[in-house]
């Protein structure tokens, strides 16, 4: 499969001097659903940065549906037909939603990015009410973005970046604060957008919910190198991997869908022992 | 770190005291939020000046606003202040809140103007109450003060004007942002010529202030919660300006990453804003109506 996103070597640093990324070679592929896991400050926000040609790599080089991602064409004042053509290919749901929603109404919110594709007035405006309907914002359309709650702002940030229909859809942290019902209804989106052929790439800690939005997941190290990049049930299944890359705490593992902690008030060596069935197939011993 | 004082509660009284300046700010700051929260709530009612299309209550309000300025005759300013109630009540706006929110601001910005003019010191006129008699060549300094202090009669009157006529241009205004969503009445601006730049930089710069007044808000409720014994004035200076510094830098960060959403979805620097509004005929003649008032007052005087 030709690769849509091409990483190739690339390293990035603030300032020249805090590494965020050491060199990062990897390509996804069109129709593909990667998730980007780490630990805080492993380097996902920064990726998906590069990915979505906000900020570019210090070292090695990045493509983007076969042309070199540069800040000559990105950041230059000249209209770019290159760059146009990302801009509607690649959308981003940012981490904090209060910096995606900058416009003064859910409305004006979701109508921005159609407005940028200099569509037809009419285009743009059937093209908003349909978004409102499909994500159910019909309630929240007058409404100020700082009135909303953290889930309407979460949806209204998807349905402001769905609005431009992107086929490559990245997101960071995209369930962090999010209630059960709203995660849910997230994740089956997701899901939706993947059998519809979307390239969606999510970046998360949320071990809970890898599996059901990605078959395949590259986990960056503490030290921002990719670790690993295999599929998704491999990577939830080496508990030694998810342990070095700080996903998971030794007193904290998953069990399927459910997330089991030990509490220890004590130093001493202990076992315990689940009779029910694991993820893995198999009780699980636990020692401390 | 882990140890509990389980030592007996000390039996004291709560005793309250004057609440420090920095409380005081807040809560009048933070009183802009549920403001907000009330013009929502009545810009989204259905009333009379609400079913106007905003361009035309913005030009009208405008043009009122010009030609009550030119008015010197007291009663022309009280028809129209009173005409503001009447239209303020059609509009399903509460009368004393409407009153409040008018007069609340009247003594302190025009007081301080209106008040001097009503001396002879400033005003010569005939006297209607004497208040000092200061004698042959008083002065103050260089300044020569006239024999003797008095409240003018003229000088009451031009107060009086002075003082209504604000009351009235401020009843005008409050009407058009009471009925208008903020997001509206921005893109209003447009009708008279206000550059797209400026409408998208006034709703965005609207749109933050709420999220700062939150951090704010959040910073104050973090300190008070873990502040034991108060630190006096100075103390509490200190911690603002380094808020200050604080909210600063936060708002660089903001703006860049906000620039980066903006260009993520494909801006590119030129402005596009969706202007969508209707004028129909109740728009024409109420805008004929607020125009011709204006130009009648103009006239008249």
């Amino acid at each position: 499969m030709q690769p849509i996103l091409d990483l190739r070597d690339v390293s990035y640093s603030y300032l020249g001097r805090q590494n965020a990324l050491l060199d990062i070679t990897l390509q996804i592929g069109q129709g593909e659903q990667v998730t980007f896991m780490g630990a805080n400050g492993s380097g996902k926000s920064t990726l998906l940065a590069i990915l979505n040609a906000l900020i570019y790599p210090t070292e090695g080089e990045f493509r983007a549906f076969g042309n070199l991602v540069r800040p000559e064409v990105f950041d230059s004042l000249k209209e770019d037909r290159f760059r146009s053509f990302f801009r509607r290919k690649v959308g981003f749901v940012f981490q904090n939603s209060d910096v995606q929603l900058f416009s003064s109404t859910v409305y004006d919110e979701v109508a921005f990015g159609p407005l940028q594709l200099d569509l037809p007035r009419d285009e743009v405006k059937a093209r908003v009410e349909e978004l409102i309907d499909m994500m159910d914002l019909g309630k929240l359309r007058d409404r100020a973005p700082h009135t909303l709650s953290g889930g309407e702002k979460k949806k209204v940030c998807i349905a402001s970046v769905l609005a431009i229909n992107p086929d490559v859809l990245l997101l960071d942290e995209p369930t962090a604060g999010l209630d059960p019902r709203t995660q849910l209804w997230l994740i089956e989106l997701l899901q939706e957008l993947g059998r519809s052929g979307k390239t969606v790439v999510t970046a998360t800690h949320d071990l809970d919910i890898i599996e059901q939005i990605g078959q395949r997941s590259v986990v960056i190290g503490e030290d921002h190198r990719i670790v690993v990049d295999r599929r998704t049930d491999q990577v939830l299944n080496d508990l030694d991997l998810l342990l070095a890359a700080n996903l998971i705490h030794r007193h904290m593992h998953r069990h399927g869908i459910l997330l089991h902690q030990h509490v220890h008030s004590h130093g001493e060596e202990h076992k315990h022992r689940h009779e029910q069935d694991h993820d893995h197939g198999r009780p699980h011993d636990k020692a401390k | 770190m882990t140890k509990v004082d389980d030592s007996p509660w000390p039996s004291c009284q709560a005793q309250g005291g004057r609440r420090d300046f920095v409380r005081k700010t807040l809560d009048g700051i933070l009183s802009f939020l549920q403001e907000a929260f009330v013009t929502r709530e009545i810009s989204s009612k259905k009333g009379l000046l609400q079913s106007l299309d905003p361009r035309i209550k913005l030009i009208s309000v405008l043009a009122l606003v010009f030609a009550l300025t030119t008015v010197r005759d007291l009663r022309v300013i009280l028809i129209f202040y009173m005409i503001t109630i009447v239209i303020a009540h059609l509009s399903g706006i509460s009368l004393s809140f409407f009153v409040k929110r008018v007069w609340l601001f009247i003594p302190i910005f025009t007081g301080v103007i209106a008040l001097p003019m009503i001396f002879n010191v400033f005003l010569p006129g005939q006297p209607l109450y004497h208040l000092l008699y200061l004698g042959p060549s008083a002065s103050l300094g260089p300044f020569a003060l006239p024999e003797s202090i008095y409240i003018t009669r003229e000088g009451v009157w031009s107060a009086c004007v002075f003082t209504l006529r604000v009351a009235a241009c401020v009843s005008a205004v409050v009407l058009l942002f009471l009925t208008t969503s903020q997001a509206v009445l921005f893109r209003s601006l447009r009708s008279v010529g206000v550059p797209k730049v400026y409408v998208l930089t006034l709703e965005m710069a609207n749109r933050y202030v709420f999220l700062f007044l939150e951090i704010i808000r959040d910073l104050y409720t973090a300190k008070r919660s873990r502040t034991i014994i108060s630190r006096g004035t100075w103390a509490e200076q200190r911690w603002v300006g380094g808020r200050i510094g604080y909210m600063l830098i936060k708002s660089l960060d903001l703006s860049e990453r906000v620039h980066q959403a903006m260009i993520s979805r494909g801006f590119n620097g030129d402005v596009k804003i969706i202007e969508e509004y209707r004028i129909g005929l109740p728009d024409y003649l109420a805008g004929a109506l607020a125009l011709a008032s204006s130009a009648l007052m103009i006239l008249y005087d």
